[in-house]
């Protein structure tokens, strides 16, 4: 058949051989380091040792699930650790004022999936794009937040909350909870975009937004959703850090800390570009870089020597993600 | 005078396996105006782009003054005195005339003064009443032309092709661009230009080259050839050589039901009083050239663009106005558009072909579920892909591992699980190989029988003749002819297409 001289056929050839994903090379990439660690560094390989290296990667994991749910749908939300910072500080101040800790919590995650509507509204709807949307919001919700909402820079945890001081805290059979609140968005968010039809949707967005949007998809009101999952989720990771360091301390806007959970979400394999990667893709390079901050910290490396190769591995996840997904004219054009 | 300057032997281009430009010979004269005519798709920018250095030829040869020549860039062409004036013109609209001159040769630092100055003298040499400090965004669509002949003049060009030059020209604009012609003929240089009207191609070429399907029909001098004759060069196929039977048996009795009427339709300066009847079961094919407003007022129909919200016309399905703002709409009511781009809109290029089809179920409000069944899936979707005949490796092969008519195939499989009843196809066989062409046309063809209303957009006139009971004619913007299937013929067809 003809088909046989068209472009298309190339591929075909290709696939035969298996090709890793991104998401396997970072799993194969953190098994050897775990090991390596192993056998080099005392302490490394142990049941504690390992708990306190999930705990601490646990809320960057929440944090990156829900960025991971904008970025599939070719996103982006700079506003994301604002949203938590102030959403979650909001909810401890209600109970400071009385609220229980059920209402406080739901008027905190309100305030969430507002600021992610609003997101999704500017985005969809008035086509703004959203690293410059998002960068605008998160001033606006860090500075509107701490006008009218917070009291304080920092708001501790009311004493007494024994439900909230669990969730940062607590352990379940030795688990802390922390890993257990990642284990069950990563679970709700696996769920949604794997085996519902919005999550599908969500996919098929980032993949090519005019192609969703002539087959008939809602692209606009997709597009608030996702801004909105990601915020409450952002909520929820906010909790968690309340409650495990006790307070709320709103200076975090001011941190790093999006870039940590960009660093997660692309290293994994989720793609910039959009349609790519899910919920194991965040969860593997939540890992790699828990393991790598937990071995260069048993090994007493300074806060420099951490930095350079954080920004090592971040440059190496986009080299790789460009390789892997290229999108260039090239491709776009093939066989026109 | 009958000096050659540039010759293309065997000239050759092939993109994805198929031929864009085969085995061509052109030649340009010093001091003559070589017409470049042909349809859609007849290989003629191709041929411009490759000697002007764009795009490089699979295979032959080029030759400047009888020297071989290999351009890797624009640049290398410009280099050797070939300039390409295009449709879109390429200037920078927030440099000044001056500086749109120099670009590509500006040395490390640029005066300005000396470059308005050198600028101006061109401009003056050429008759041109263009102030060289102007800023390019400021000027008309004539003046830019002017400017980039300027340019062309200003890197020492000695053959300048144009692609369509007075496609956007009013007719004072034209005239004079007819007088500049003249007299860059009368300096020596040879001029090569592209177009769809045949008139001015007669009037002022000294000879006229035809194009079809990426083959030299014919060259000779302009005196010699009539409209009629070019037209007929233009199309003049061998049927029984191409894969488009004519149809047999077409069919005007067959109307039903009135399904859409279109009145006025208008938008921007692309549509303009569009007007047209859609029958039940009736498939109308709508001819036309590029930029005839064919593509735009169907996805203004399908909700994919918006008409004028003044004065935009009327939309009737079955009797009830309808405006959509979204293609949501549109499927909704049971319209769908077919696009004429699959990689650029039309699939999901992560995803197998299963699931493209059955997103195209998922996203109609009669087949939305909460949650995705694989079982669904796989039943719906294999449906579709066994009456399409789509053929790959497996159900899980990604979509980009198929071939371009299988890919087609696809696409058109995830608008029809969404049982439309009216279906626009846009180009539905560009870049699709030549043995999944006929199943695509019976695809086309059993829709109608089942009492759809199909339109099918072509810029190829015998899959317009192969497919339609009725043939409609645009020109810009509106519908100007209508045929019945058994009196339409591509000469007809062609010569009410071109103004």
């Amino acid at each position: 058949m003809a088909q046989a001289t068209t472009s298309a056929a190339a591929p075909t050839a290709g696939a035969r051989r298996w090709k890793p994903s991104q998401e396997q090379i970072v799993l194969i990439v953190t098994a050897l380091l775990a090991i390596g660690f192993s056998l080099t560094l005392d302490g490394f390989a142990t049941l504690g040792n390992f708990l306190a290296l999930m705990r601490s990667v646990a809320i960057l994991g929440i944090l990156g699930i829900a960025m991971s749910v904008v970025v599939i749908g070719r996103g982006l939300d700079l506003s994301l650790v604002a949203t938590m910072a102030v959403s979650s500080a909001f909810a401890l101040q209600l109970i400071h004022h009385g609220w229980p800790w059920p209402g406080a919590c739901a008027a905190g995650m309100a305030v969430a999936i507002g600021i992610g509507l609003v997101n999704g509204f500017i985005i969809a709807f008035v086509e703004v794009p959203a690293l410059f949307t998002t960068l605008a919001t998160g001033f606006l919700v860090f500075g509107l937040g701490r006008t009218f909402l917070l009291d304080g820079m920092i708001i501790y945890m009311p004493k007494g909350q024994e439900a909230l001081e669990w969730i940062g805290q607590g352990r379940l059979f030795g688990v802390p909870a922390p890993v257990l609140v990642l284990a069950l968005m990563a679970l709700v968010v696996q769920v949604f975009l794997a085996r519902m039809t919005l999550g599908r949707f969500v996919y098929a967005h980032g993949d090519n937004l005019e192609t969703a949007r002539l087959t008939g998809i809602a692209v606009r009101p997709l597009t608030m959703l996702e801004y909105a999952i990601c915020a409450a989720i952002g909520c929820v990771a906010g909790l968690v850090m309340a409650s495990s360091t006790a307070s709320m301390n709103t200076q975090i806007v001011n941190s790093t800390l999006i870039f940590d959970v960009i660093l997660v979400v692309v290293l994994g394999g989720v793609s910039l570009v959009g349609g790519r990667g899910g919920v194991l893709s965040v969860l593997a390079g939540t890992a790699l870089i828990g393991t790598l901050l937990n071995g260069m910290t048993i090994l007493d490396l300074d806060n420099n020597v951490q930095n350079i190769v954080k920004g090592g591995v971040l440059l190496a996840a986009i080299i790789l993600d460009n390789r892997l997904h290229p999108r260039d004219e090239e491709t776009a054009r093939q066989g026109d | 005078m009958s000096n050659v300057i540039l010759q293309v032997d065997n000239g050759s281009k092939v993109y994805a396996g198929v031929h864009a430009l085969q085995d061509v010979g052109f030649d340009v004269r010093a001091g003559e105006i070589h017409a470049l005519v042909g349809e859609n798709g007849a290989g003629k920018s191709t041929l411009c782009k490759s000697i002007a250095g764009a795009i490089r030829l699979s295979s032959g040869t080029i030759k400047v003054d009888g020297q071989p020549v290999d351009f890797q860039r624009p640049g290398d062409a410009l280099a050797a005195g070939v300039c390409m004036v295009y449709q879109e013109t390429s200037l920078v609209p927030s440099m000044t005339v001056a500086q749109n001159l120099e670009l590509g040769r500006e040395k490390l630092i640029t005066r300005l003064r000396p470059l308005n100055i050198k600028a101006q003298q061109q401009l003056q040499s050429l008759n041109f009443h263009v102030d060289p400090t102007a800023l390019v965004a400021t000027l008309g669509t004539a003046q830019r032309q002017m400017v980039e002949i300027a340019r062309a003049a200003y890197h020492d060009a000695r053959i300048i092709i144009f692609d369509e030059p007075t496609a956007s020209l009013t007719p004072e604009e034209k005239l004079h661009f007819f007088h500049l012609l003249h007299d860059l003929k009368a300096k020596g240089l040879g001029i090569v230009f592209i177009s769809h009207a045949l008139e001015e191609a007669l009037e002022l070429a000294d000879r006229i080259t035809v194009l079809r399907d990426g083959r030299h029909v014919v060259t000779q001098d302009a005196g010699s050839l009539t409209r009629e004759d070019l037209v007929r060069h233009m199309v003049g196929r061998d049927v029984q050589a191409t894969h488009y039977g004519r149809r047999e048996g077409a069919r005007t009795d067959a109307r039903r039901e009135k399904v859409l009427v279109v009145e006025n339709l208008t938008m921007g300066n692309i549509v303009k009083n569009m007007s047209f009847t859609l029958y039940a079961g009736e498939v109308v094919g709508i001819a036309g050239l590029i930029g005839s407003g064919r593509t735009e007022s169907a996805k203004v129909v399908s909700g994919a663009l918006k008409r004028n919200l003044i004065g935009g016309g009327t939309v009737r399905l079955r009797g009830r106005a309808v405006r959509y703002d979204v293609p949501k709409q549109a499927i909704d009511d049971g319209i769908v558009y077919i696009t004429e781009d699959r990689k650029l809109n039309g699939f999901f290029e992560t995803m197998t072909v299963d699931e493209n089809i059955h997103l195209g179920h998922l996203a109609t409000r009669r087949g939305y579920k909460w949650t995705v069944s694989g079982r669904e899936r796989r039943t719906l979707a294999g449906a579709l892909s066994e009456k399409l005949k789509v053929r790959s490796v497996s159900a899980h092969a990604r979509i980009i591992e198929l071939s371009g008519g299988n890919q087609q195939k696809v696409v058109v499989a995830k608008s029809l699980i969404q049982e439309p009843s009216v279906v626009f196809f846009d180009e539905p066989t560009r870049g699709v190989d030549v043995g999944a062409i006929p199943e695509i046309h019976q695809a086309i063809r059993r829709l109608a029988d089942e009492g759809k209303a199909v339109v099918v957009i072509s810029s190829y006139l015998p899959e317009v003749l192969a497919v339609s009971d009725r043939i409609l004619v645009a020109r810009q913007g509106r519908i100007v002819e209508e045929f019945s299937a058994a009196d339409a013929t591509e000469d007809r067809i062609m010569f009410a297409a071109i103004h």
